[in-house]
Formats: structure tokens, C-alpha cells, sequence
């Protein structure tokens, strides 16, 4: 559309022109050096030393011997490595799909509910991150174990006649990890469906399609930045999780997160486990570029 | 032309302890252009909404060719949506946004859809668009290809709610005669949604007057122009100088009223009070409009007596307040028989007997 003049930008108003333009920018960004120090110096110098650390070696001591060396990093292609990868890999995956699929619905049902009841429900959802985390994974021991609340149920009912075992299997793990990461699925998808234009449902049913032809021709596709989003939210966090496999998984099978863990605390081996870091942050920071990829697409043709 | 395409018997429709739609009862032909005019929150688009199957009713039913539609959903009623705010699919570029019908009705195949696209596309004047986006195109852009997506359908009827309102009013002038033309080219039933009552009387064949959830008028523009049926009608269509007057006889053929001192005759065709009521102490609403009305210096019999107390000129139109009695009467001339009028002036002030209408003083 043509516009006589271009909008000039609002720092450039007339009760601004004293000051110079540039000044401007520093004060309004004043207010973020406080986080920005706290990064650096927390995040930031860590992670330097972990970088550092992961060309380094050790003697049989555990202690630092400071000498590079890309030893670290050839030992992570080891198959029996590379196998701890496609464990933590396909458990992100799985993880991913199981929270998108049973996220998705809820999600879309809390978004069509009445505005007092949806503020309930969504924090119903995000009630279970006011109790620790490791509590709530000891919880599904409880309920999963050989002695626990299920089989009990069960034993006491006649459906089976020895305890089922449920616990320390990849299966395990999954449930957990799962149960841990809904919630960041199930807000990402719900802010999505919630933005979602209703008259573009109508359109579709006033043009000739039915429920479940709308839902796969328009909501769908429009709520994709949310599931995007979602996915990832999910996807990073379940990579590095280790103390849920170390609960549920009871080492059974071996996750990156547990890996790092044993070789920096009993493996004394700390180059090693930094080696292994750098790895899964260099995962994380592709799933990342592939999410970025697809969110400016999306951008470009979802929103004006 | 078949007659009564559409029929609506008695519709009732409730949102909690509010009463939407009263009674509404509506038969519409065959390729006429309808509007539902009203103030907004009236009920209109409530209507409309019912007819596309959006929303449920209450009570009542509605007939399309005979046939109960009332409880089909919207995908099985033969009747599309032009949406207010348009409701183009962001994620589908205009081609696909106008396929979309044929598409998930699966009624074509895709040679035939492409066909019919690109007819479509030359009906709103949109051809070589296909590949835009919706978002690159402007407002009218959209409107018309939210118009091409409704029609390819073949529906029996189009619904159109308030299309034009989002749009400068140039454009919307411009498009109201492209509206109309579309309409008698395809010669598709619209059902027109508005408040706005130039675009009423511009457009439709009829026009149907709204006011809570009720129909106050069903008529050509000229019949609710001309003929308000109710005081509401009056006061909404057109601009009218709308007084409370005495009514003191009914004769044969007129009733004399009195406003301020002055009394007034009106022929009875042009008086909707109930004769019972004429006994001298009743009262009526007078009507008149305004650019019916005429200033003279000298005295014309049936006219009222007053003092000019504000002249206000608008390019090819004055508008003149005149005091008659404590009232203010409002003329508007579009030329006058003299160079200028001064406030202060005594003039006697007249109207075409066409433009004066009694109306009962209750709905």
C-alpha cells in the first residue's frame, strides 16, 4: 500500500532530538547488563572451561594432564559411544512424538474452553513445577515398581497373578521423560491454537469441509509454529535429562546425560565427559538451526 | 425465477437470557438481492449466521427450496459465506484459497477446479494473482478473491456480511456497483448484510429493516424511504425532522394535527395512526424529511410558521434550522429562491406532501 511518508521511528520524536540517537539505544538497553553479567560469568566461563577441558587428558589419578589432544573426541566415535548417542537421540525423538500427540489435544481442547475454566486448567498443567522434579520421578517408581501401586491394583483384582515388570526399561525412561516435558509442549501448541482465527474454521466448514477435513487443511498447518516450538522445548531438555534415567532406567540403558555424569563423578575422567558436553551441545545447537529454518519459514508465509 | 428460494418461518434464537432473533419470518425469491438492514447488535448477522448454519436456532425453521435446512451442518447447506473480516486462508495463496471449496468437497477433478479458478479470478477482476499470498494483496484485493472462493461453489445463495466495511470509502462506493453488477451477471440470490443505508437503498431490490431482533420493515428501497412502516423506521432511514405532534381530528380523507400553534393537515394516505385514536387527545409522531422541505417568505396554506435561527451551507446543499413554536425544524434545500437567508428571518417553512408521514407514537 502506498503511504505519503515513510513512519519515522519513535525514538526519533521531537522530545527526543536533543539526544543523540545512539545514546538512546545504550540507556534502553541499560537494563539488561545485570542478566548480561550473570550469563557471562555463569554460563559463560563454564562453558569456556568445558570447551578448554575437552581437549585435555588425564592421568590414572583422574588428574588434569595440560596437553591438547583430540583423543577425547576420537573416543566418542567408538560404536559403543556412538550407541549412547542413538540412545539419547531416539529417546528426544520418541519423547517429541509421544508429548506432541497426546499434547496436541489437550492443548486444543483447553484453547476452545471458557476463559475462567481454561485459567484453571492451564494451571493444572503447570502445577507439577511447584514440586521437585526428582520427587515427582520417585513417584513413578511407586507407581511403576514391582511392589508398587499398579501391580498392586492389579494383583489385588485377579488380572495377573505375579507382578508385571515395569520398571528400568527404555520404556520406563520414556514415560518419565515424557510426564516431565508435557507441559512445554502442551503451552507452545496452546498458544498457537489460541491465536488461531475461528472464522478461518468457519470458512472452511461454510466452503464444504467437514471437522476433520478443517482440522488437517487449516488448523494444522496454522498451528505448526507451535508444534515446532513445542518439539523443541521438548526435544533439548530430554537429551541431557539424566536423572530420570538414573531412577527409572536404573542404568539398564545408557543415555549421553548419564554417560557425562559416571565419567566426571566415579569415571574420574573429566576431559572425556567435557568432550562428551560439547558433543550434545553441538546436537542441541543443530536441532536448533533445523527449528530456526523452519520458524522463518513459517513466518514467511503463515503471518503478514 | 422461482419464487421463495429461502423461507424462514418464525425464528427464535436465545444467547443465555438474551433474545437475539424474534420471530423472525422471511421469504426470499429466487436471484433477488436482499438486505438486512439494521443498527449493530440488532440481530443481522445472527441471521445470517443461521442461514449458513454457523449457529443454531431455537425455534422455527428454515425452508431452501421447500426443504428443512435447519439442521444441516454448514457444510451441507448449498450457501457460502462472504466473511466481515474476509477469512482467507494466511497459509494458501489466492489460487489455492479460491480451489479450496471444489477441493474439499472433492466435486471436481484438478483440471476442471483450474478452470473454474481461473473464471472465477476473471468474474472478480483478480486474474494473474494466483501466486500472491493473501497477505500482499489490499483490502479490496481480498474481497474480491473472498468473494471468488464464496461463488465457485455455485451456491444457491451468497451471504454477505457487511463486506465493504473495512474498506475507504471510495473503494466502497466503487464497490458497491461491482457488488451489484456481480450479482445480476450470476444472477446468484445475495442475502446482504449492512448498517449502512446508503448502501442499502443502493444496492439491494429489498431491503429488510432490523431493530432488536425484530423485523421492523420488508420493502423496495423506495417503499422504506418513502413509506416508513414505524416510528423506528422514520428515524433510522434517511433524514427526517421527527416531531411529537396533537392529533386533533381524523376526517375523510386527512387528519389535522397541531405542532406548537400551528395545525397542520396530512392526507390519510400518508397517516399510519389508527383512526380509534384520532378523539382529539392522542398524540402522533410527524416525519418529515428534511430535503422535502422548502423555505418561502410568503404565506403557502398547510405549512409552519417560524424564525430562521441557523443557516449552514454544505457546497450544493443549505441546511436551515428553523424555530417553529420551540421546535427546531431542519431543512434541507439543495437551491434557494432567494440569494441568502439571515438568522432572524420569519419564514413560513413547507414540504411535498410525499415527504410527510403520521406515525403512531409507539412501536
Amino acid at each position: 500500500m502506498f503511504l505519503g511518508k515513510k513512519a519515522e521511528p519513535y525514538y526519533s520524536l521531537k522530545r527526543n532530538s536533543g539526544k543523540g540517537y545512539n545514546m538512546k539505544r545504550v540507556k534502553q538497553n541499560l537494563p539488561s547488563l545485570p542478566i548480561i553479567a550473570y550469563f557471562s560469568v555463569l554460563v559463560g566461563i563454564p562453558l569456556l572451561l568445558v570447551a578448554v577441558l575437552s581437549f585435555l587428558s588425564r592421568d590414572s589419578l583422574g588428574n588434569i594432564i595440560f596437553e591438547f589432544s583430540l583423543d577425547n573426541y576420537k573416543k566418542m566415535l567408538d560404536p559403543v559411544y556412538l550407541r549412547v548417542f542413538l540412545n539419547s537421540f531416539s529417546l528426544a525423538i520418541f519423547t517429541g512424538l509421544i508429548t506432541l500427540l497426546i499434547g496436541y489435544p489437550v492443548a486444543y481442547f483447553t484453547a476452545s474452553l471458557e476463559r475462567k475454566m481454561r485459567s484453571f486448567v492451564i494451571l493444572l498443567i503447570m502445577l507439577p513445577f511447584w514440586i521437585s522434579s526428582l520427587l515427582r520421578t520417585y513417584g513413578w517408581t511407586i507407581l511403576l515398581g514391582n511392589d508398587g501401586l499398579i501391580n498392586n491394583i492389579l494383583l489385588f483384582f485377579n488380572v495377573i497373578d505375579k507382578p508385571l515388570n515395569m520398571m528400568y526399561k527404555f520404556g520406563t525412561v520414556l514415560t518419565g521423560t515424557a510426564y516431565m516435558l508435557i507441559p512445554f509442549m502442551i503451552i507452545s501448541i496452546y498458544n498457537s491454537v489460541d491465536k488461531l482465527d475461528r472464522s478461518l474454521l468457519e470458512a472452511s466448514y461454510d466452503l464444504g469441509g467437514g471437522k476433520w477435513k478443517t482440522f488437517f487443511n487449516i488448523t494444522l498447518p496454522l498451528t505448526m509454529p507451535g508444534i515446532a516450538r513445542g518439539f523443541t522445548l521438548v526435544f533439548i531438555p530430554a537429551l541431557g535429562l539424566y536423572f530420570i534415567s538414573d531412577l527409572l532406567g536404573g542404568g539398564n540403558t545408557m543415555f549421553i546425560g548419564n554417560l557425562i555424569n559416571n565419567m566426571a563423578t566415579r569415571g574420574r575422567n573429566r576431559p572425556l565427559a567435557s568432550a562428551f558436553a560439547i558433543g550434545m551441545i553441538l546436537l542441541v545447537i543443530l536441532v536448533l538451526y533445523i527449528y530456526g529454518r523452519v520458524a522463518k519459514n513459517n513466518k514467511e508465509s503463515l503471518y503478514q | 425465477m422461482n419464487e421463495q428460494l429461502l423461507r424462514l418461518t418464525n425464528i427464535n434464537k436465545f444467547f443465555g437470557n438474551s433474545h437475539i432473533l424474534k420471530d423472525v419470518t422471511l421469504d426470499i425469491n429466487d436471484g433477488e438481492f436482499i438486505t438486512l438492514l439494521g443498527p449493530s447488535g440488532c440481530g443481522k448477522t445472527t441471521i445470517l449466521r443461521c442461514i449458513a448454519g454457523l449457529e443454531s436456532i431455537d425455534s422455527g425453521d428454515i425452508l431452501l427450496y421447500g426443504e428443512s435446512i435447519k439442521d444441516l451442518a454448514p457444510n451441507k447447506r448449498n450457501v457460502n459465506t462472504v466473511f466481515q473480516n474476509y477469512a482467507l486462508f494466511p497459509h494458501l495463496n489466492v489460487y489455492d484459497n479460491v480451489a479450496y471449496g471444489p477441493r474439499i468437497k472433492k466435486a471436481m477433478d484438478e483440471n476442471q477446479i483450474k478452470k473454474r479458478v481461473t473464471e472465477m479470478l476473471e468474474l472478480v477482476q483478480m486474474s494473474g494473482f494466483e501466486k500472491r499470498m493473501t497477505h500482499q494483496l489490499s483490502g479490496g484485493q481480498r474481497q474480491r478473491i473472498a468473494i471468488a472462493r464464496a461463488l465457485i461453489n455455485k451456491p444457491d445463495i451468497l451471504l454477505l456480511d457487511e463486506p465493504l466495511g473495512a474498506l475507504d470509502l471510495k473503494l466502497r462506493k466503487y464497490m458497491q456497483t461491482e457488488l451489484a453488477q456481480l450479482q445480476k451477471r450470476t444472477k446468484t440470490t445475495f442475502i446482504y448484510v449492512t448498517h449502512d443505508q446508503e448502501e442499502a437503498l443502493n444496492m439491494s431490490d429489498r431491503i429488510v429493516v432490523i431493530s432488536e431482533g425484530e423485523i421492523q420493515q420488508v420493502g423496495t428501497p423506495n417503499d422504506i424511504y418513502n413509506n416508513s412502516k414505524n416510528f423506528f423506521v422514520a428515524d433510522f432511514i434517511g433524514d427526517r425532522n421527527i416531531k411529537e405532534v396533537k392529533v386533533l381530528e381524523k376526517k375523510e380523507d386527512f387528519c389535522s394535527v397541531k405542532l406548537g400553534s400551528s395545525v397542520i393537515d396530512i392526507k390519510s394516505n400518508r397517516s399510519m395512526v389508527d383512526r380509534d385514536k384520532c378523539d382529539g387527545r392522542g398524540s402522533a409522531i410527524l416525519a418529515i424529511h428534511m430535503d422535502k422541505m422548502k423555505i418561502s417568505y410568503t404565506q403557502i396554506p398547510n405549512s409552519l410558521f417560524g424564525e430562521i435561527t441557523f443557516v449552514h451551507y454544505a457546497g450544493s446543499q443549505i441546511r436551515t434550522d428553523v424555530d417553529v413554536d420551540g421546535e427546531v425544524v431542519t431543512v434541507i434545500e439543495y437551491q434557494n429562491d432567494y440569494d441568502n437567508y439571515n438568522i432572524g428571518d420569519k419564514v413560513y417553512v413547507s414540504w411535498e406532501e410525499s415527504g410527510a408521514l403520521l406515525l403512531p407514537k409507539e412501536k
